[in-house]
């Protein structure tokens, strides 16, 4: 294998454990604080602007907190205690858009326009490689020569 | 080779038309429209025990069979303050009515500073608190003032965020109590 290809390989390999170690899900089922720590971030706080529930003091996301305490210790999944805020305040109440419906277009486009860059990028890099490399003529020489004044 | 640029190109292009047209039916469309408007209309009003500014407890059971109008407001808001003189006009219209009820929740305030507004303004229907302000969040409310509509069986039937007009409060109580 050429020197080239070693590199790809490395670089491949590289890519893919780091992939893998991102996306390998996690050992062992998260515990109820982590639950109730997990959806309150997810959720933004009713009554301000651009933070969630975890991370807000108002009244209103302290009794968020507790309810979501509740809901996890009553045994409801995530995606239910979720639901029942979108029931209450609508979807809006979603710090991140659902992966769903036209919400896959807000997840799927960069990754499809990162895709498809990167292999342009590939592409134009092999282009150029494959173009021959000029030498200067003994023609050009002189032409530079005349050319300084 | 020419080919594969061509798919590239052609995906590109593909791509780019999707966000346009995602892009053109989305323009004008606020993503977070509903934070101004209630999703529990239509559904039943969540219970409430909360106690009141003169020491007892108002109950949503007690009020089971009137059309109620509850309001969340505090006493440092300034719509709330505004709103304030449509509210009582309103309630003194209809306090006679044996089957009408109106509740002013206090929303994310000091007991302190509500007797005081109180005793500054003079608020005639029912306050109550919200410690804890489970009732803020069980409504949905998103701030105040915020003004619901009540069913005497106990569906929410209309909602006001922001202060509300005694024109208003009128047009939500009467489709709220139905044909008398």
């Amino acid at each position: 294998m050429t020197r080239r290809g070693v590199a790809w390989l490395v670089l491949g390999a590289v890519v893919v454990i780091t992939l893998a170690i991102v996306a390998w899900p996690r050992g062992g089922s998260p515990s109820d604080a982590e639950r109730v720590r997990s959806v309150s971030s997810e959720l933004r706080c009713p009554d301000c602007e651009s933070q969630s529930i975890a991370q807000s003091s108002t009244d209103v996301a302290r009794a968020a907190r507790d309810d979501i305490r509740r809901r996890v210790a009553a045994g409801q999944s995530d995606a239910e205690i979720r639901q029942a805020y979108i029931d209450k305040f609508g979807p809006s109440i979603l710090l991140k858009p659902e992966s769903g419906g036209l919400g896959i277009l807000v997840w799927g486009l960069p990754a499809a326009a990162l895709v498809l860059g990167a292999a342009g990028l590939v592409l134009a890099l092999r282009r150029w490689r494959r173009e021959p490399h000029l030498h200067a003529t003994e023609a050009d020489r002189e032409l530079v020569q005349r050319a300084r004044p | 080779m020419r080919h594969r640029a061509r798919w590239i190109a052609l995906a590109a292009g593909l791509v780019v038309t999707v966000l346009a047209v995602v892009l053109a039916t989305q323009v004008g469309t606020d993503p977070r429209a509903d934070v101004n408007k209630s999703h529990l209309l239509g559904e039943n009003a969540p219970a409430f025990d909360l106690p009141t500014l003169d020491g007892s407890h108002v109950r949503s059971t007690d009020l089971a069979g009137k059309t109620v109008i509850v309001n969340f407001w505090n006493s440092w808001c300034l719509p709330c303050q505004q709103e304030h003189p449509a509210l009582v006009e309103f309630y003194r219209r209809h306090a006679s009515d044996p089957a009408f009820a109106m509740v002013g929740i206090v929303r994310d305030d000091t007991e302190s500073a509500v007797r005081g507004y109180v005793s500054d303004e003079g608020v005639p229907y029912t306050v109550a608190f919200d410690p804890g302000a489970n009732a803020s969040l069980d409504f949905g409310t998103r701030g105040q003032p915020e003004t619901y509509a009540i069913t005497p069986d106990g569906v929410i039937t209309g909602t006001q965020f922001g202060p509300s007009t005694v024109a208003q409060l009128e047009a939500m109580y009467r489709a709220a109590r139905g044909p008398s």
